[in-house]
C-alpha cells in the first residue's frame, strides 16, 4: 500500500462507513448496547489525527510504502490509545475488556481485508490514487 | 532478359542465436563489406568472400580468395567454380549457411514477376544499412546488430501529413481501435477497452509475437529468467487483471494450498504480509504468463491479433489514421495492406538495446560476437563453455540483469564444479545511495538495493501524484533521483556476493574503460583510463565480457517511431521520450475526432514514471481508456463501483466481458 494522507483519511471513511458499520451492527445486536458505534465513530475521529502521523513516518521511507507490517503495528498502537481513554480516563461507559477486543479485533480485520480486495474491485483507480476514491 | 535464378539461404545468426531466412536473386555475392548481397558480421569472413553465379541455368559457386576459406558441404572450395545443388551447406566463419530452393520453381521464375524493382534495391539497401544499437528486427523480432531491413517504399500517397482517403487506390479495412505492437502494452490497453465495454470486432492489434508477452518473455530468457523463475514484479501488477485482485502472491497461495503444500503457502503469506521486511514477493514468470493466456483466451486476443508489421501511420481527412502494414504468413511478408482507425494506441516497447561504447567498437573491429555479448541477446553459448572449461568473466553493469547473471554463473560453479572467476567491472565505487527528502536507498558491496526499478510510492502513492504535477524539467529531476541502477535485494543475491567476496571468486574493480582488445594469450583484454582506476592495474583480462547495463536506445531506433515524429514534428520531453499528456495522449497527433495514445518506454519523462512495467502498462492503459469514455469512443462506459465489481465477477468465473 501506498497511500497518501487524502486517500488514507478517504479510505478510513469509506471502510469504517460500510465494512466496519456492518461488523460494529453485528456486535451492537450481540452487546445489545450503542456503545460499539460511539465507538466507531470515536475511532474514525482519532483516525484522522492518527493519519497524519502515519503520513510523516511514511515519507522517511524510501519507498514511501505502508506494509501489511505496519499497518497492524498502527492498528495496534490506535486500540492501545483507545483502551487507555475507555479504561483510564473513563471517557465513556466501558464494554468489558473481552467485548472490547473482539469489536475492536473484528473492524480491524474485516477493514484490512477489505482494503486488500473489495476496495479495488468497485474502485478501480483507488490503488494508482494512493487510496482515494472521490 | 535472362531468367533470373532464386536460392532461399537459412542461417543461425551466431551473434542472437535466432534463425534467420533470405529468399536472394543470384548471381549474389556474400561478405564482410555492406555493398555484397549479403553481408556476414564477422572477422572471419572475408570483405568478398564468395560468389554464387548462374551459368547455363545452373548455380555455380566461387571462392574469391577468402582468408578462411569457404565449405561447401563439409568440402573446402578453391578458387575454381563449383557447381551448386540444392539442399547444400556452406561454411563461411562462424556462420553456416543451408541453401534449399524457394518455395515454386525458383529456378525459371523471372526478376520482373517475382520481385518489383524497387523491392530488390530495396532488399539489397537493408544490408548496407549500418545500425548503432541492437535493435528489433523487422524480420525476426531478434535483438540485431545489423539494424532492421526496411521493406519496399511506401505508396508515394504517404509523403503527405493528411491522406485523403478517396484517393487511395488501394481497398483498406476500417477498425474503431488499433493497437500498434501487439505485446504486452497493447494487451493491457485492448483489456481495459474491452472490459469497458469496446466491441472485440471494434479492435484489432497488429504485432510480431502470437503471444502478448512474446518478446518479453525471450528477453527474460535471454537475460537468464527462465520460466521458473521469479520476475522483479509486483504481486498485484497483474497484466491479466486490471483490479489487480487477487494479485499473484494469493493466487500461488491458493495453489500451494489446493496441491497440499501448506508450508509453501505460508511462507508466502508471511512474505506477502511482512515485506519489504522479509524478502518482497515477486512472481513466478511462468505464472504470469499462464494467467496472461487465460485472459487472452477470454478477451478473444486471438481473433484481434493479426500478424504482421506497421510500416507507417498517417492521417486522414476524414479525422482518422491510415496505417500502412506488412502482413505477415508463416513469418514471411506476405502483403502490404491498410487500415483505418478512429483511436490509434503506439506500444512498440523497447526500440532497442544500447551497447556500451567500447565493446561496441570492439564489436565492429574485431567481429568477435561470442566472447564480447549483450545480456539481453541469446548468450548460452557462454555459459555452455564457462560449464565446460571454466574462465573469467568480466560483467558491466549492476542492476537486477547483473545479479542475475552472477547467479547464473555461481550455480555453474556449486553444481558443475566449474572453475568460473567474477570480475565485475564498475564505473565508481558506491558508498552511499541516493537520498530523496528524508529518505535514502540502501547500499552494500557498491550495490544498491530497491525492490523495484522504481520507489513504490511512483506507481500509486505520493511519488506518482508528485511526478504528474511537475513541469518537464521537473520531472526529469526526479526521475534521475528516484530511478539509476539498483538491483532487488534478495537474500540470496546478497549472500552469493558476500560469498564471493570472502572466497575471491567475485572482484569488483572500477574504472572507465579506454578499449577492449583480443590479447596474445587468446583472452580478451581490457584497458582501463589511467585516472579512473583506484589500483595501479590499469588493464583486466577475461574470457568473457557481458554487457548488463541494460541501455535503452532513443526511439529514433524505431523506424516507424522516427517516421512519425520527422513527419508530424512531434514535440519530445525533457528526457528525450515522446511528449503525451497526463492521459497519455500523443496530444500533437490530435486531429478531427481522432487521438492517438502511446505507452511503454517510449513516454519515459512524462507524467509516469514506471512506464514499462506491468503496472505502467495499466496505468496508462486506464487513464487513456477513461478519457476515451469521458470522449464516448463506441462502446465504453465508465468502469467504477458495481459495474466494475460485476466485470470482476466474470473475470473471476471466466465468463466473456
Amino acid at each position: 500500500m501506498t497511500p497518501t494522507l487524502f486517500g488514507r483519511w478517504q479510505s478510513r471513511f469509506f471502510l469504517l462507513g460500510t465494512v466496519g458499520s456492518l461488523t460494529t451492527l453485528l456486535f451492537a445486536v450481540l452487546f445489545r448496547s450503542l456503545i460499539p458505534f460511539i465507538l466507531l465513530a470515536v475511532v474514525l475521529l482519532l483516525g484522522l489525527g492518527w493519519d497524519v502521523v502515519y503520513d510523516r513516518l511514511q515519507k522517511r521511507r524510501w519507498d514511501r510504502d505502508w506494509p501489511p507490517t505496519l499497518q497492524l503495528a498502527a492498528g495496534v498502537a490506535e486500540g492501545v490509545l483507545l483502551a487507555g481513554l475507555l479504561y483510564g480516563a473513563r471517557l465513556l461507559p466501558p464494554p468489558t475488556p473481552t467485548q472490547f477486543v473482539l469489536h475492536y479485533t473484528a473492524v480491524w480485520l474485516t477493514t484490512f481485508l477489505a482494503s486488500q480486495s473489495l476496495m479495488r474491485l468497485i474502485f478501480p483507480r483507488w490503488r494508482y490514487h494512493g487510496g482515494q476514491w472521490i | 532478359m535472362n531468367p533470373t535464378t532464386l536460392l532461399t539461404l537459412h542461417w543461425r545468426d551466431p551473434l542472437t542465436g535466432e534463425s534467420r531466412t533470405q529468399t536472394a536473386v543470384y548471381p549474389l555475392t556474400i561478405g564482410r563489406s555492406p555493398d555484397n548481397t549479403i553481408q556476414l558480421n564477422s572477422s572471419f569472413v572475408s570483405s568478398h568472400h564468395l560468389r554464387i553465379e548462374d551459368s547455363d541455368g545452373q548455380a555455380w559457386l566461387q571462392d574469391l580468395g577468402s582468408r578462411n576459406g569457404t565449405r561447401l558441404n563439409g568440402k573446402l572450395v578453391g578458387k575454381t567454380a563449383v557447381l551448386l545443388t540444392t539442399p547444400s551447406h556452406i561454411e563461411i566463419g562462424p556462420y553456416s549457411l543451408h541453401l534449399t530452393q524457394p518455395p515454386g520453381d525458383g529456378r525459371t521464375a523471372t526478376l520482373t514477376n517475382l520481385l518489383d524493382p524497387a523491392t530488390l534495391a530495396a532488399i539489397r539497401q537493408s544490408y548496407q544499412q549500418p545500425a548503432p544499437a541492437l535493435a528489433f528486427s523487422s524480420a525476426s523480432d531478434a535483438l540485431e546488430a545489423t539494424g532492421s531491413s526496411e521493406p519496399a517504399a511506401l505508396p508515394p500517397i504517404f509523403q503527405q501529413r493528411v491522406v485523403p482517403l478517396a484517393a487511395l487506390n488501394q481497398p483498406y479495412e476500417s477498425k474503431t481501435y488499433l493497437s500498434v505492437g501487439g505485446g504486452l502494452g497493447s494487451f493491457a490497453w485492448i483489456n481495459h477497452l474491452v472490459v469497458y465495454g469496446a466491441a472485440p470486432d471494434d479492435i484489432l492489434t497488429i504485432g510480431f509475437e502470437p503471444k502478448p508477452y512474446g518478446r518479453y518473455q525471450r528477453l527474460c530468457r535471454n537475460s537468464q529468467i527462465p520460466d521458473h523463475e521469479r520476475l522483479r514484479s509486483n504481486s498485484d501488477s497483474c497484466p491479466d487483471n486490471l483490479w489487480g485482485w487477487p494479485g499473484y502472491g494469493v493466487r500461488e497461495m491458493w495453489g500451494a494450498v489446493k496441491n497440499g503444500r501448506f508450508s509453501h503457502a505460508a511462507t508466502i503469506g508471511w512474505q506477502l504480509f511482512n515485506e519489504p521486511y522479509v524478502q518482497t514477493y515477486t512472481p513466478v514468470a511462468g505464472h504470469v504468463f499462464a494467467a496472461i493466456d487465460r485472459e487472452a483466451e477470454r478477451i478473444g486476443w486471438r481473433q484481434l491479433w493479426r500478424h504482421g508489421r506497421v510500416r507507417a501511420i498517417r492521417q486522414t481527412d476524414d479525422g482518422r489514421y491510415l496505417v500502412a502494414y506488412t502482413h505477415l504468413r508463416d513469418g514471411q511478408p506476405d502483403q502490404h495492406r491498410l487500415v483505418v482507425c478512429r483511436y490509434l494506441h503506439l506500444a512498440v516497447g523497447y526500440p532497442g538495446v544500447r551497447f556500451l561504447p567500447d565493446l561496441q567498437a570492439y564489436r565492429a573491429q574485431s567481429g568477435d560476437f561470442r566472447r564480447v555479448v549483450n545480456a539481453y541477446e541469446a548468450h548460452d553459448h557462454v555459459y555452455d563453455a564457462l560449464a565446460q572449461r571454466g574462465g573469467t568473466v568480466l560483467i558491466r553493469g549492476r542492476g537486477i540483469v547483473a545479479s542475475r547473471i552472477i547467479q547464473r554463473l555461481h550455480e555453474l560453479r556449486t553444481q558443475h564444479g566449474s572453475p568460473i572467476a567474477i570480475l565485475h567491472l564498475m564505473r565508481q565505487p558506491l558508498a552511499e545511495g541516493q537520498q530523496f527528502d528524508h529518505a535514502q536507498r540502501e547500499v552494500s558491496n557498491h550495490w544498491e538495493f530497491q525492490p523495484f526499478n522504481w520507489p513504490k510510492a511512483a506507481w500509486g502513492g505520493d511519488l506518482r501524484r508528485q511526478l504528474e504535477q511537475a513541469s518537464d524539467a521537473e520531472r526529469k529531476e526526479l526521475l534521475a533521483c528516484w530511478g539509476g541502477t539498483t538491483t532487488a535485494d534478495r537474500r540470496d543475491w546478497r549472500t552469493m556476493v558476500d560469498d564471493g567476496l570472502r572466497e575471491g571468486w567475485y572482484e569488483i574493480r572500477f574504472g572507465a574503460v579506454q578499449g577492449v582488445e583480443a590479447a596474445e594469450n587468446g583472452r580478451l583484454s581490457l584497458t582501463l583510463q589511467r585516472d579512473t582506476t583506484l589500483t595501479h592495474q590499469t588493464s583486466l583480462e577475461a574470457d568473457f565480457i557481458i554487457d548488463a547495463t541494460g541501455l535503452e536506445a532513443g526511439l529514433e531506433s524505431n523506424g516507424l517511431l522516427r517516421d512519425l515524429v520527422n513527419q508530424y514534428d512531434l514535440p519530445r520531453n525533457a528526457r528525450g521520450g515522446l511528449k503525451v499528456s497526463n492521459a497519455f495522449e500523443v496530444e500533437a497527433l490530435r486531429h478531427g475526432e481522432g487521438r492517438v495514445y502511446a505507452s511503454g518506454i517510449v513516454t519515459l519523462g512524462g507524467p509516469f514514471a514506471a512506464v514499462d512495467s506491468f503496472l505502467g502498462l495499466q496505468f496508462a492503459a486506464l487513464r487513456s481508456v477513461d478519457q476515451l469514455t469521458a470522449v464516448r469512443a463506441t462502446g465504453l462506459r465508465r468502469l467504477d463501483g458495481l459495474r466494475s465489481l460485476n466485470q470482476w465477477t466474470r473475470w473471476a468465473i471466466g465468463a466473456k466481458p
